[in-house]
């Protein structure tokens, strides 16, 4: 904690270097969490980027106290995808689009079996964020993205911690029944066109519950 | 930050957190460090900004060739923290003139606490601190300006009796063409009239050195590779047997083309990417450089002489204001006289421009 609290001071008090600290440790995590709110690598170039000069721009409103500053960084890049699309046809669009993209390419013979299912893999998460409204996505991108928790993600948000909770659960009943119809389904299907007859009744599938190991990321220090 | 907290069973947190395992992938290559840079040019520019719309500035600065300009305001505030003092058992020896500097008392100082710890942040702070800064083209025709301070100590011997000596701080102010045929020096510590004396080549015995890494001209300096390990390797292998030990002496060498240079844009950041790989380089947190600016030190310690080299960057902005030699290690023989704390050498870089002649400064032409 002292570690943090002291990051927190120096990024207050505007130290540059304290900037590249941040930078290093999470640009990533703030790429790939903008990736899932637009759809797109390029696009999450660019926000990543300009999340961080946010970050300098807002840096004196950091609590002193507390924790990482992932939790806070993932909340300015949130604020800042949103304005990529500001409608939530257009991310749906963009998801679209990148999911049919991933799996139109032709099959090569020496496309490996793994970069297949990859590929089909993300399709299947971009197909699932789209069927999500906006505020379902940032939780679910959040939590289960980033593995913020409740009021690491309320934090990000600016919205209580409740809040979190019922549209977490909400968007989780929405994406069970699409990414279980979704991963069972044979490779090569196209992904798209099977989201919207298949909203209900999950198949019981191909997960099996309960056997998992406690893997989950901590939520509190970030993954580089 | 409160223990994860999820309200679902762990089993079902991950079974949602896989769906999103193949979103989770590095920048391009090259794009993290590409979009770092920038960040931190902004960041700079952005403070600079800052400091310049404090109440005491007014008007918009031209930007300087290098911020270090910037700093001798503050500087000035910081009264020499270098204290003066007789390190010396000898009497009286100290103001006879060498070359119109007066020797004096050696300069002592502080020895500042070395760690190897965070060595490679800093260098990469300064690396790109290093390469967001304004750097120059020098058009054929035009001249490199160096302007320093100076002090040193010496050990000095008059008959069979030795004393520790140096030359008090002074200015030294040096121009060198890009190809290092022409230049000009003017060092009252090294010059025998006040005018200075050439540096143009051929020199006085009618050679002309080529230009080495340890005579670098500009021209020389933009040819090099910018690669830091390759840059390293060359170091290595063109001091190999020179100095006190090849580390020290690579050290040493990416000091001096540090100090009384003007590295070109795409190799200053390589210096200190190649710095960063000497081993025994530390951390010193806090040096003072010729003129009192304090700062934080990247440093060597030369195991022979127990003598350590120090760069002086700015704390904050990581611009390299100077270096210097401090003795930090007690030694035997004559070699005693120069007690741990003494400043052997200490030069602070108060300018660096591109100049239209010889002993034109940059006050008379608009340089940069």
């Amino acid at each position: 904690m002292n570690v943090s609290t002291h990051m927190r001071t120096r990024v207050r008090a505007g130290e540059s270097s304290a900037f590249a600290e941040l930078y290093d440790s999470y640009a990533r995590a703030v790429y790939n969490h903008v990736f899932r709110l637009t759809a797109d690598w390029s696009t999450a170039e660019d926000v990543m980027a300009t999340t961080f000069m946010e970050a300098w721009r807002l840096r004196d409103r950091v609590d002193p106290e507390g924790g990482s500053l992932r939790p806070w960084l993932l909340g300015i890049a949130t604020n800042t995808a949103r304005n990529q699309y500001r409608s939530n046809r257009r991310y749906r669009a963009a998801a679209g689009a990148a999911a049919a993209a991933e799996l139109s390419v032709p099959d090569h013979a020496e496309e490996v079996a793994d970069r297949v299912d990859d590929r089909r893999r993300l399709a299947t998460a971009l197909t699932a964020l789209a069927a999500l409204r906006r505020p379902e996505r940032e939780v679910i991108a959040l939590c289960l993205g980033e593995g913020l928790d409740y009021e690491a993600a309320a934090e990000a948000l600016g919205i209580p911690v409740g809040t979190v909770a019922s549209r977490l659960s909400r968007a989780r009943k929405k994406l069970r029944t699409l990414t279980e119809a979704e991963l069972a389904r044979p490779a090569g299907e196209l992904a798209l066109k099977k989201v919207r007859g298949n909203r209900e009744g999950g198949c019981p599938g191909r997960q099996t519950r309960g056997d998992h190991a406690h893997a989950i990321r901590p939520a509190q220090e970030g993954n580089r | 930050m409160n223990a994860n907290t999820p309200r679902q069973s762990p089993a079902e947190w991950e079974e949602g957190a896989q769906l999103f395992d193949r979103t989770t992938r590095d920048l391009p290559t090259g794009r993290h460090q590409f979009h770092k840079e920038r960040m931190m040019a902004q960041i700079h520019e952005l403070q600079q900004e800052e400091r310049t719309a404090a109440p005491s500035r007014t008007g918009r600065r031209f930007r300087l060739p290098r911020p270090a300009i910037v700093l001798p305001a503050m500087a000035a505030a910081v009264a020499a923290a270098v204290v003066a003092g007789v390190v010396t058992s000898g009497n009286g020896s100290g103001v006879e003139s060498s070359g119109g500097v007066a020797t004096g008392p050696a300069l002592t100082t502080q020895v500042g606490a070395a760690t190897t710890k965070g060595v490679p942040q800093l260098l990469d702070q300064i690396s790109l601190a290093a390469a967001e800064g304004d750097h120059p083209t020098v058009k054929p025709g035009q001249y490199i300006y160096i302007e320093s301070r100076t002090a040193d100590s010496f050990l000095k011997s008059v008959d069979d009796k030795t004393t520790l000596a140096g030359h008090a701080l002074h200015r030294r102010q040096m121009w060198k063409s890009p190809d290092g045929t022409k230049g000009w020096l003017i060092d009252p510590a090294v010059n025998d009239s006040p005018e200075g004396e050439t540096l143009s080549l051929p020199d006085e015995q009618g050679n002309t050195p080529k230009a080495n890494l340890n005579g670098p001209s500009y021209d020389y300096l933009a040819k090099l590779t910018t690669d830091p390990d390759a840059l390293l390797a060359k170091i290595y292998k063109e001091t190999k047997g020179q100095g006190n030990s090849p580390d020290q002496e690579a050290f040493t060498t990416i000091g001096d083309l540090l100090g009384e240079s003007y590295p070109p844009a795409e190799l200053y950041p390589a210096l200190f990417k190649a710095a960063a790989k000497i081993p025994g380089v530390v951390v010193v947190d806090d040096a003072v450089d010729a003129v009192g600016r304090r700062g934080v030190a990247v440093a060597r310690l030369d195991e022979t002489s127990g003598e350590r080299e120090e760069w002086i960057f700015d704390r904050k902005s990581h611009v390299f204001l100077g270096e210097r030699s401090v003795q930090v290690k007690q030694n035997t023989g004559v070699d005693a006289l120069i007690k741990p704390g003494t400043v052997t050498f200490t030069s602070a870089i108060l300018h660096r421009a591109v100049v239209d002649d010889i002993k034109q400064t940059p006050s008379r032409s608009q340089a940069g």
